[in-house]
């Protein structure tokens, strides 16, 4: 089992990898922000896995702390940055 | 270690290295700051394999949370607006031209230092003391179950006192540079848009909640109050980026007192306990557990009280770039 939840873990790790294109890629702010969004879920995801496969119950809270402070950033985001840099194309 | 947690430690050990570099090099910087957060998010992944969670859980609050969104403040602060014609500011330096002399002036000692650290850390020689049983004899004997925590509060309390300390200064050092406060783009946000008004009041509870908990938590597991400010301060930074706050946390007597108390109660500890059994910070048998609450109490609050201290100041916009 504990294969299993490394094998998932790290199939996620792959899909962080795929993200990481749309943050190369954008075209703008908002995609990027929206990548790194996913990138927190994903962490949350992988940190619960990982603490079932180390058998390491603190992981729990490491995910709890990212999961709610992931969310910090993109109100960051949509509060400082303005509404034309947002979605504007920069390249 | 079976080989699918070969596969997995080999990916992170990879897209660290590769991160950074991208994060470093990046000619936007959104980009650079995104890719910041992401190697925040790997990097927790990566002390979470390792076998240090209380690492995993900082690096979780601090480098994935508080200091992406700290940069985020900062680049949304800094007006991109005027320098479009210009040249842009946030070119990569790697393709700025360099004469050679000042290539030479910087790879010269870079390279020395990085072959005397890489020459220290194969010559170390073998510990003489074995530290982590040590600690566990001594945890075991002590009233703090958790080893980090009493490394961090007990045997080694002068070095956390003088990193609050350092945080206090950094607090300083931003309100001394002069920076305006903060002002978000859209003043009436949070009764103008339901999603984030709902957003704030869903995660409020779940911030404090959490952060008493990560607090409670320190003496037995991983937590402690570094974990217990930040989620705590990362509420205070939603409450100020959201307009919530600013008019209440201004730089009265009342916020510097609250900034200053971790320190003063730390170091009110370390006197008291100076002067009951002669050593700073040596706090006085059976009273360990209650003294470490406590400074772990009020240090909660004021490095929660620091992070959010550091919202309410942005680099000015440039003119003509103001909300």
């Amino acid at each position: 089992m504990n294969t299993f939840f490394t094998i998932v873990a790290g199939f996620l790790l792959v899909n962080i990898a795929a993200g990481l294109v749309r943050v190369y890629l954008g075209p703008t702010p908002a995609d990027r922000m929206l990548s790194a969004q996913l990138f927190g879920t994903t962490g949350v995801a992988i940190l619960l896995l990982l603490s079932q496969a180390l058998s390491t119950p603190a992981l729990v809270d490491a995910a709890l702390v990212l999961g709610l402070l992931a969310a910090v950033a993109v109100v960051a985001f949509v509060m400082r940055v303005p509404q034309s840099e947002r979605e504007a194309d920069e390249e | 270690m079976s080989f699918a947690g070969l596969v997995l430690d080999g990916l992170l050990a990879l897209s660290l290295p590769v991160l950074a570099w991208r994060a470093l090099s990046a000619r936007d910087l959104y980009r650079a700051v995104i890719l910041f957060i992401t190697f925040g998010v790997i990097l927790a992944l990566a002390w979470a394999r390792l076998g240090a969670p209380d690492i995993a859980l900082a690096e979780a609050a601090i480098g994935a949370g508080i200091t992406g969104a700290l940069l985020l403040n900062t680049v949304g602060g800094l007006s991109r607006k005027n320098d479009k014609d210009d040249e842009r500011p946030d070119e990569p330096t790697d393709r700025v031209g360099r004469p050679w002399r000042t290539r030479l002036a910087v790879t010269v000692p870079v390279t020395i230092l990085a072959g005397g650290l890489a020459w220290a850390v194969l010559s170390f020689p073998a510990p003489v003391v074995d530290m982590p049983s040590l600690v566990g004899e001594a945890v075991a004997e002590g009233e703090v179950s958790h080893p980090v925590t009493a490394v961090l509060l007990d045997y080694r309390s002068y070095d956390t006192f003088l990193e609050i300390g350092v945080l206090l200064l950094a607090a300083l050092c931003v309100w001394s540079l002069g920076l305006s406060a903060v002002r978000s783009t859209a003043p009436e946000a949070v009764s103008g848009s339901p999603v984030l008004a709902g957003f704030v009041r869903l995660l409020a509870p779940a911030m404090v909640v959490s952060g008493v908990y990560l607090l409670w938590a320190g003496t037995s597991q991983p937590g402690g109050a570094f974990q217990a400010g930040a989620v705590l301060g990362a509420l205070g930074v939603v409450m100020v980026l959201t307009g919530l706050l600013v008019p209440s946390l201004g730089r009265g007597g009342v916020v510097r007192a609250g900034l200053a108390l971790g320190f003063a109660v730390f170091l009110l500890v370390g006197v008291v306990s100076m002067l009951a059994t002669g050593g700073f910070l040596a706090y006085p048998e059976g009273f360990e557990y209650g003294l470490i609450l406590a400074i772990e109490f009020f240090l909660t609050f004021s490095i929660a009280l620091t992070l959010t201290a550091l919202f309410t100041t942005v680099p000015p916009r440039e003119k003509g770039g103001g909300a």
